[in-house]
């Protein structure tokens, strides 16, 4: 089983009912009083944010301390946490994504980018790209390598890890929409790129 | 060069290593720490900072006191400087008289 497909499981929990985020929402009033009640939602979202930095860093060791990290932020800023309908693991996503960047502004390593093949091909589909080919996929590769980290994290989380727009909002600290544009916007320098190479 | 370090089709986590690394206990401890600094917590808790600052002030006394000390030796010597100079020069002046 590859990350992508261990990571689409855990992707699939995102998906909560009312209730749920009703029921997460108590728990979180509950650790705000008493923050040893935290640990029901850090054992709720450990594994998932682990892989989620795990993606991000490549290596268990460093991931396991910039989750340590970024809990401990989140205990301590739960407090000034505001509910906004979604589930309360986007808000530790960011946290976390915060977290991954300090992690590369303190130490200058080269930024991990874990990438499915087959989740490139479904990006040159988006792309208008003809089907996936060795020769594209590098292409695109080429390309992301150009792009900011920031852009990066937008074709991560919509591709390689299938957010929805919402979800990648709230994670980036932007509105839906603006998760949508912006993605779409790199979507297009990529539809260029194809482009003058097909022609 | 590339600013990032491709993995393709990357393995996922050691579930061993997750395991590991997860420690609510851990993070509890670091956030009492961070939420209830040094100056708030009774320093009795702290057994070694305790003694350390204890240290601290009993050298910091003995310094002061052999100061002091040292200080009111420097006063006398002075005082019995002057004295003795005063005498040297009150016989000198009744020498100077007496001729």
């Amino acid at each position: 089983m590859s990350l992508g497909q261990s990571n689409n499981q855990d992707l699939n929990r995102y998906h909560q009912s009312k209730e749920q985020i009703f029921n997460e929402s108590q728990i979180i009033e509950e650790a705000r009083k008493d923050p040893g009640r935290f640990g029901i939602l850090y054992e709720k979202y450990y594994r998932q944010i682990f892989v989620f930095v795990f993606r991000r860093v490549g290596d268990e060791d460093i991931a396991g301390d910039i989750v340590s990290d970024a809990f401990l932020k989140a205990m301590v800023a739960l407090p000034k946490y505001e509910a906004k309908g979604l589930p309360f693991s986007a808000w530790l996503f960011r946290i976390a994504l915060n977290e991954v960047n300090m992690y590369y502004r303190k130490t200058s390593r080269q930024r991990v980018v874990s990438i499915e093949q087959t989740n490139i091909g479904e990006m040159i589909a988006e792309a208008g790209g003809e089907k996936e080919s060795e020769e594209n996929r590098q292409l695109v590769m080429k390309l992301m390598s150009t792009l900011s980290p920031e852009d990066i994290h937008f074709l991560e989380l919509r591709f390689f890890e299938k957010r929805a727009f919402a979800e990648i909002g709230e994670i980036l600290g932007i509105t839906e929409n603006n998760a949508k544009v912006r993605t779409y916007r790199i979507i297009d320098k990529l539809k260029k790129a194809l482009d003058k190479t097909s022609t | 060069m590339s600013g990032y370090k491709f993995n393709i089709d990357p393995r996922p986590p050691k579930e061993e290593k997750i395991a590991e690394h997860r420690d609510f206990g851990k993070v509890m401890h670091n956030y009492k720490r961070m939420t209830n600094p040094l100056y708030l917590t009774p320093l009795y808790r702290y057994r070694k900072v305790f003694l350390g600052l204890l240290l601290v002030l009993v050298v910091s006394f003995l310094i002061s006191e052999y100061g002091d000390e040292q200080k009111e030796e420097l006063k006398k010597q002075k005082q019995d400087s002057i004295q003795k100079a005063d005498s040297i020069s009150k016989r000198i002046k009744m020498d100077n008289g007496g001729h």
